[in-house]
Formats: C-alpha cells, structure tokens, sequence
C-alpha cells in the first residue's frame, strides 16, 4: 500500500475510534440508567486526568529520565505557575508568568 | 429550540484564554504533520478529523519512525481512551438533550472544552444553556485549531527552539486543573493520578495515562467515603 493511502487509513480509523469514545457513555447514559458508583466516580475526572496530563510533562527533562528536583526549569515553573492558578484563578496570567518563570530559570541554570 | 447565542458566546469567550496554549500547540502539529511527509490535505484531515493534538502528534512521529499502521493506530485510540471518561462524565448533563446535539457535543469534546463545560455544567445546572456553551467552547477550538495547525504545515516552525513555547501547552493544562481541586478527595484524587503516571511511564502505548486517571478515580472514591458522606 501506498503512503498517501496510509495516511488515510490512519486518520479515518483512529478518527473514527476516536469519536467513538468521546460519544461512547453520552450516548449509553442516555439510554440506561447510570450506576451510583459511576455517578459518584466521575467527579474525580477533570482533577485525576489534567494531573496525569500534566506531570509527564513537567518531571521528565528527556523521555524517561526523571528531573524530580529545583535543577528542572520546567518544575520550578510549573511549580510557580501552579502557585498563581490557585492564587488568581486566570489563565493567562497563569501561562504567561509561568512561561516568564521558565526562562528566568533556564536563565539562572545555563 | 435548544439553542441559546449569550451561552455559546460565553463558552467562546472563557475559552479564548486557552488559545494562547492552543496556537503554540496546533504549530507543533502542523510541523510534524509537514515533517512526517504528510500532504496538506492528509494533514488536514488530521486535524479535521482527529482532532487530538497528542493523537496527531503521536500518528506523525510513528509514520514518520515507519511504525506498522496497527501499531499506530492502536497507539493513538489507547490515548483516545481518557475521552471515555469526559463522555461519562458530560453524560448526566447532556441526557435531555436531541442525539443531534449529543452527537455535535461529542465529536468537539477536548482535554480542555471538557474541563471547561463540566464545570459551567456543575456550576449553573441547565441543560440547554450548558450545552450552548460547550459547544462555544468546543468551535472555538475546532475552528482555531485548524488555522493553527495549517500555518504550522506550511510555514513551519517560526518560533525558536530555545523559547521553549511547547511548555505553554502543560501550563495551559495546569490553570485549568487548579480550579477542579475543589476539596480534599479531589486533591488526593489528583496527587494519585500524579504519582502513577510516573510510576507507571514504563507502560506501552501511552497506557500510563489512562491508568493514572483511573487510579486517581479509585483514590479520591476511597478518600471520599473514608470522609464520609460528600
């Protein structure tokens, strides 16, 4: 098979997997009743998954080489950046300090 | 008529903040989309289509290292599985509501239009004006996401290396992750989720972010009912 036809082979399939799982439980949940449990779980949703998307991205200087220390500039802001989400409850301060708190610390690393 | 214009105005306009991550973020797409050997219509149906910037990510760097198409493709629908659970969990608040909108709210669902429609949901309790303003939130962010990742196929990448502009896209994760640590079981749930995902990196296919969540889940639950009732 062609490239050309493996690109569209990918975006079709994973495409359709995809949105398969983003209507999955909207669709089910309309149709049955959903089980306490569940009810009761999903609270947990945004806060354990944007963690879990986050942290990746913040500890490990290189793929799988854990920076768990103030030597990692993307810690130390995150860090900071975490520190005036809760303080402000902005986004844009809170990317844009953060990012000013990047470089100061790639800065004072070099 | 289920349709209210101040609502899906609104979901737009809290959205707009998030772009400032967004644009950096749909460049980087679009340059491996462009660097992978993808032709602008194949990359755009990426970013049309897929509409995941990790998925597209992802899909571009294996095409790229030659993966076999199963393993690609199975790679990105395990990354695909957190949207399980935001479909779970937008499910209570979208049940009155025609399949027609289902379907549309569902095809837009982000990491972030999720974050922000589920609070708008828990905070005001209606329906209807709920689901206008997820689906502010979710054109928004189709529409600008494919102007991000197009300019980022064609014009590459303009912004320095050393400017390290993909650290926005964790930041903008992080403003919207602050404001769902409303209590104590929430925290345990999140500082859990952030533990495994380290513990758990080794895991094929991007298997440890699905995990973490789902251990988070189990943790705040447990947090929860050693507390008592909520």
């Amino acid at each position: 098979m062609s490239s050309a036809g493996q690109w569209w082979v990918v975006i079709i399939v994973v495409g359709l997997l995809n949105y398969l799982s983003r209507l999955s439980f909207i669709a089910l949940f309309a149709k049955v009743e959903m089980p306490p449990l569940v009810a009761r779980a999903l609270r947990f949703v945004p806060a354990a998954m944007l963690m879990a998307i986050v942290v990746p991205s913040v500890v490990f200087s290189t793929p799988g080489a854990l920076a768990f220390d103030y030597t990692n500039p993307k810690l130390v802001a995150a860090l900071v950046a975490a520190a005036i989400a809760w303080r402000t409850r902005n986004a844009v301060a809170t990317m844009t300090l953060g990012m000013l708190a990047l470089w100061i610390a790639q800065w004072l690393g070099k | 008529m289920y349709f209210s214009r101040p609502d899906f105005v609104a979901g737009a306009r809290d959205m707009a903040p998030s772009l400032i991550g967004l644009l950096p973020f749909g460049l980087v797409c679009g340059v491996g989309a462009q660097s992978a050997g993808a032709s602008p219509l194949e990359a755009l149906g990426m970013s049309a289509v897929i509409f995941s910037g990790a998925a597209q990510i992802l899909a571009a760097q294996l095409m790229a290292a030659g993966a076999p198409l199963a393993v690609t493709i199975l790679t990105c629908c395990v990354l695909g599985l957190r949207f399980l659970m935001y479909s779970a969990a937008m499910a209570p608040h979208l049940k009155p509501l025609p399949s027609r909108w289902r379907n549309a709210i569902a095809f837009l669902l982000t990491d972030q239009s999720f974050a922000a429609a589920i609070r708008r949901f828990r905070e005001s309790g209606d329906t209807r004006n709920g689901a206008s303003y997820a689906l502010g939130t979710g054109a928004l962010l189709w529409g600008t996401w494919q102007v991000s990742c197009t300019v980022g196929y064609w014009v590459g990448n303009v912004i320095p290396a050393a400017w390290s502009l993909e650290f926005v896209v964790p930041l903008c994760f992080l403003a919207l992750l602050v404001p769902a640590l409303e209590d104590g079981p929430t925290r345990i749930a999140a500082l859990a989720a952030g533990i495994a995902v380290v513990a758990l990196d080794s895991l094929p296919m991007r298997l440890s972010l699905i995990c973490a969540g789902l251990v988070g889940i189990v943790a705040g639950l447990i947090a929860e009912s050693r507390r008592g009732a909520p």
